[in-house]
């Protein structure tokens, strides 16, 4: 049993794989599986989780009745519900993963799991991945609702393709922008003040629920330097008809500018999380 | 067993928050294999010596060597031969013993067998439980097996038996000392002195950032000049005559006498004689008390806060 052998007997060798990518991912699925357990085993987070943005997708459905385009026939309710979703997905992963790992910052969880030989990107890629599953059960919940209510078009193949590279880069930009802001957020109690700042601006000025052709110029530039406005488009070009391309702002989908602003920030995300991130409170 | 090589060196180790100085110039050497306790008032500046040897906290000043290494990187290597146990690490509600102890296991690269581990703390019986349903010395069992599977060369445990009645205390302390047997150093902080006394090879007393004594419980009783102290109760039907007996006795209102010496043996021989020349073959209710290390502790650390304000707030 190894619980006998000396410590001075370990081999040497087993420290030199430590850093490989392998392991990195053989941890980051481990850490997911206490994730994706506590999601389990308290489901009335992911239950309200889903349910938020479906009440807003029916009140703001209700609400928004006018059209936003006569050419091409596009409601507000179905432009309002594009936008949700992408507020939906970007919220679970900037506001909701940062507000959670502030929490475990507090508590001493993070401190444990630093204290262990896990490597931070294990536990980032955990992260991302939990709330991943979480997100795709709102997305779920609200194409199923959007399709049936809201006056989403059933997307062709071409289409899923997109929603999913869109959902997968949209979370992972969400996620890495949650844990670099973890750095300013001095406790769980300032927590929300601080995410929501961002969050709800980002929300206002980046098409969720005004048109985004409609905003100032001014607030179209800012809202562009950010990942927001680029989900949100991409996934209008998924649920809307594609003769509404003409009235965004660049008469197009510009799909290359959604993938290259979400990529940017993912990367930019990331370096900024591995840069600043700390196991502990103070330093 | 032992090796050479100090598992844990510090040289003029100095760590300052604004104008306090939290830990000041402290010299340490901990030999490997061994069982080391740091005793010290709350806000001593134990926490954060500790932090910096674990990792967690950065120093301003000195050197530190711990297993070879310098531990302000925090480096995967450093953190594989290490084990932790602190107060206050997240809730453990969620989850079941096995799990946690089985995560833990899969990120170092020579663990122990998670089983094994969940037997020696104990758990094996409740191992398939939510942390929700454990007590509190269960849970506190559960973060030992957290910090030990990864089969660490050196674990610092922080008070491990805080809140503990006796009987688990004692359990804890058997398992303190099977890691140690396994030629584990381990770094132990503790508010009790009798745990240190039971666990530890060397004792060092941190008050005021500083390092103020170290060494074997001896030393510090040496060093103390802790004087022992001597009592017995002569009878009271009035034969007793204090003439020609030999040191300075104190006699309290119930007749008691005592006296604190520092030369406990001649004192009692002195006694004796003086007992056998008046025919007294036994003193009654006699007694002879090395002062405990409590009573040490209380003495130092009192001393220190009477004296002037730290250092570190005059600069």
């Amino acid at each position: 049993m190894s619980a006998a052998a000396p410590p001075e007997t370990r081999p040497s060798s087993a420290l030199a794989v430590q850093d490989s990518l392998r392991r990195t991912l053989r941890l980051a699925g481990v850490q997911l599986q206490l994730n994706l357990k506590t999601v389990l085993r308290e489901p009335q987070a992911l239950f309200f989780l889903v349910a938020f943005p479906v009440l807003f997708l029916i009140i703001f459905g209700a609400v928004f009745t006018w059209d936003v385009d006569e050419a091409s026939g596009v409601q507000g309710r179905q432009y309002v519900a594009a936008g949700i979703l992408a507020s939906a997905m970007f919220g679970t992963s900037f506001m909701n993963l940062a507000i959670s790992i502030v929490s475990q910052r507090d508590d001493g969880w993070l401190k444990r799991l630093g204290g262990s030989p896990l490597p931070k990107m294990s536990y980032f890629m955990a992260q991302i991945g939990s709330a991943f599953v979480i997100t795709v059960a709102q997305t779920i919940v609200m194409v199923a609702l959007g399709i049936a209510a809201f006056g989403f078009q059933t997307p062709d193949p071409g289409q899923w393709l997109t929603l999913i590279w869109v959902l997968l880069m949209g979370i992972a930009s969400g996620c890495a922008m949650g844990i670099a802001i973890t750095r300013i957020i001095p406790s769980v109690r300032a927590a929300p003040a601080v995410v929501n700042l961002p969050y709800i601006l980002l929300q206002f000025f980046s098409g969720i629920f005004f048109p985004f052709h409609s905003l100032p110029e001014v607030l179209q530039y800012i809202a562009s330097v950010f990942p927001l406005r680029w989900l949100a488009q991409g996934l209008r070009s998924v649920f809307l008809p594609d003769e509404f391309k003409y009235v965004e702002v660049g008469q197009s989908w510009d799909l290359h500018w959604v993938a290259a602003a979400l990529g940017i920030w993912i990367v930019i995300g990331l370096a900024l999380a591995v840069r600043t991130f700390k196991w502990n409170r103070s330093g | 067993m032992v090796s050479s090589t100090p598992a844990i060196e510090i040289r003029g180790l100095s760590k300052r928050y604004g104008a306090i100085t939290a830990v000041n110039d402290v010299d340490l050497t901990i030999e490997s294999g061994q069982v080391y306790a740091l005793l010290g008032p709350n806000g001593a500046g134990k926490t954060t010596l500790v932090e910096i040897l674990e990792g967690y906290r950065q120093r301003d000043a000195g050197e530190v060597s711990v297993l070879g290494m310098d531990p302000a990187g925090g480096s995967l290597a450093f953190r594989s031969r290490i084990g932790i146990v602190q107060q206050e690490q997240g809730s453990v509600d969620l989850f079941t013993a096995r799990e946690l102890v089985r995560a833990w296991a899969a990120a170092y690269p020579n663990p122990m067998d998670p089983e094994a581990v969940l037997e020696l703390v104990g758990l094996s019986e409740h191992a398939d439980r939510r942390g929700a349903t454990f007590s509190g010395g269960q849970k506190r069992r559960l973060d030992l097996a957290l910090g030990v599977v990864g089969n660490p060369d050196l674990l610092f445990l922080d008070e491990p038996t805080t809140g503990f009645d006796a009987a688990a205390r004692r359990q804890s302390w058997d398992v303190v000392r099977g890691l140690n047997e396994q030629g584990r150093t381990i770094l132990l902080t503790t508010h009790y002195l009798d745990e240190a006394e039971a666990l530890a090879d060397r004792i060092g007393i941190i008050a005021q950032g500083r390092l103020i004594i170290e060494g074997t419980i001896w030393d510090l009783r040496r060093e103390l000049n802790a004087a022992t102290r001597i009592s017995w109760r002569p009878a009271d039907d009035g034969s007793f005559d204090s003439d020609g007996l030999p040191g300075d006795w104190e006699r309290s209102d119930s007749g008691r006498l005592s006296l604190s010496t520092q030369q406990p043996t001649r004192v009692l021989s002195q006694l004796l004689a003086w007992a056998e020349a008046r025919a007294i073959d036994e003193l009654p209710e006699l007694w002879v008390r090395s002062p405990s290390l409590e009573d040490m502790y209380l003495e130092l650390v009192g001393e220190l806060d009477d004296s002037k304000p730290r250092d570190g707030a005059a600069r």
